[in-house]
């Protein structure tokens, strides 16, 4: 019995740890981010590619983020519906540059645990900043933003910004990783 | 007269209560901890002019922050993980001072506790 329980907690380890790892979206900009939200192979070749597909573009409010709780944040494919405060419904799953499909957030083929979960990370985003509550843009404020050392499955830099009246937007994308377990962060500042 | 002391009285409670409605409204900000807090701080602070990747740190072909920004959040991750009653000498003996592992370890438990407030906070309204 001890021995069931200890392989089953093992097993539940393994599960919640064997995906793409945890996406978190800071935004400490006075301003709306817009945005897609991205995930790619990285053992080899950039497929299966995964983008949100509904909403297309996530909206995550202004001054949204860890200091007031109100962060993105998704685990994996599947229980950022139930779970995070932006859930996506629906995801573009490509499976090669000319095969793709729209999968509903609960279906089996993005499981946590299954192959395209297991083989995909968190990558990428193409955002649009706007004025909070409006859908007037930041001018010069969107850009696409990558993982270093994945630009050959989605061209972007990691790090953006741009000064205006002094002001200085940024945005990047980075990761914290240990023993397996993963944290993507993609952050927006004003300063 | 006594039923209308006690008519007042009630009245009287029904407004305190009323106002106290407020109050009783709790955030998930309003409930975080000091050590909880000084991590959010320390995540945003990465954006701060003297804290944004130079040069040299945007060239590199790895996603993982740099080594001199991931030390400007290590003093919260260890002040959060100290706070759930670790001690000094079994964080350094579990993480060996490396930086990631303290990070890590350190976001697992904020996740947990802000989790927890969540649900709290649920359960509450």
């Amino acid at each position: 019995m001890k021995k069931f329980l200890t392989i089953l907690g093992i097993a539940a380890f393994v599960f919640g740890y064997s995906q793409n790892g945890t996406l978190i979206v800071n935004n400490y900009t006075p301003y709306d981010f817009s945005g897609y939200i991205m995930a790619n192979n990285f053992a080899g070749g950039c497929y299966p590619f995964l983008t949100s597909s509904a909403p297309d573009m996530v909206t995550v409010p202004a001054n949204a983020n860890m200091g007031n709780g109100n962060e993105l944040r998704y685990e994996n494919y599947k229980d950022q519906y139930t779970s995070s405060l932006y859930p996506i419904s629906q995801w573009y799953v490509q499976s090669s540059s000319t095969i793709s499909v729209l999968r509903p957030w609960n279906h089996a083929a993005i499981m946590p645990g299954g192959t395209i979960s297991n083989n995909t990370k968190w990558s990428a985003t193409k955002f649009n900043m706007k004025y909070a509550g409006t859908t007037n843009g930041v001018p010069g404020f969107s850009n696409g933003l990558t993982l270093a050392g994945n630009t050959s499955c989605y061209t972007a830099p990691d790090y953006f910004d741009m000064t205006s009246g002094g002001v200085t937007n940024s945005a990047e994308i980075f990761t914290l990783t240990s023993g397996g377990i993963n944290y993507t962060y993609i952050q927006l500042y004003t300063f | 007269m006594k039923k209308t002391i006690l008519l007042a009285a009630f009245a009287i409670l029904g407004l305190v209560s009323c106002t106290n409605e407020g109050t009783a409204v709790n955030t998930v900000s309003s409930m975080k901890t000091p050590q909880m807090e000084n991590f959010d701080k320390a995540f945003k602070s990465l954006g701060e002019p003297q804290n944004r990747p130079t040069e040299e740190e945007r060239k590199r072909n790895t996603s993982e922050l740099s080594d001199r920004r991931k030390a400007l959040l290590v003093p919260a991750s260890k002040e959060l993980i100290l706070s759930t009653g670790v001690t000094e000498s079994e964080l350094m003996r579990k993480t060996g001072g490396d930086m990631s592992q303290i990070i890590v370890w350190a976001t697992q438990i904020y996740m947990k506790k802000s989790e927890d407030i969540r649900n709290n906070i649920k359960a509450e309204n």
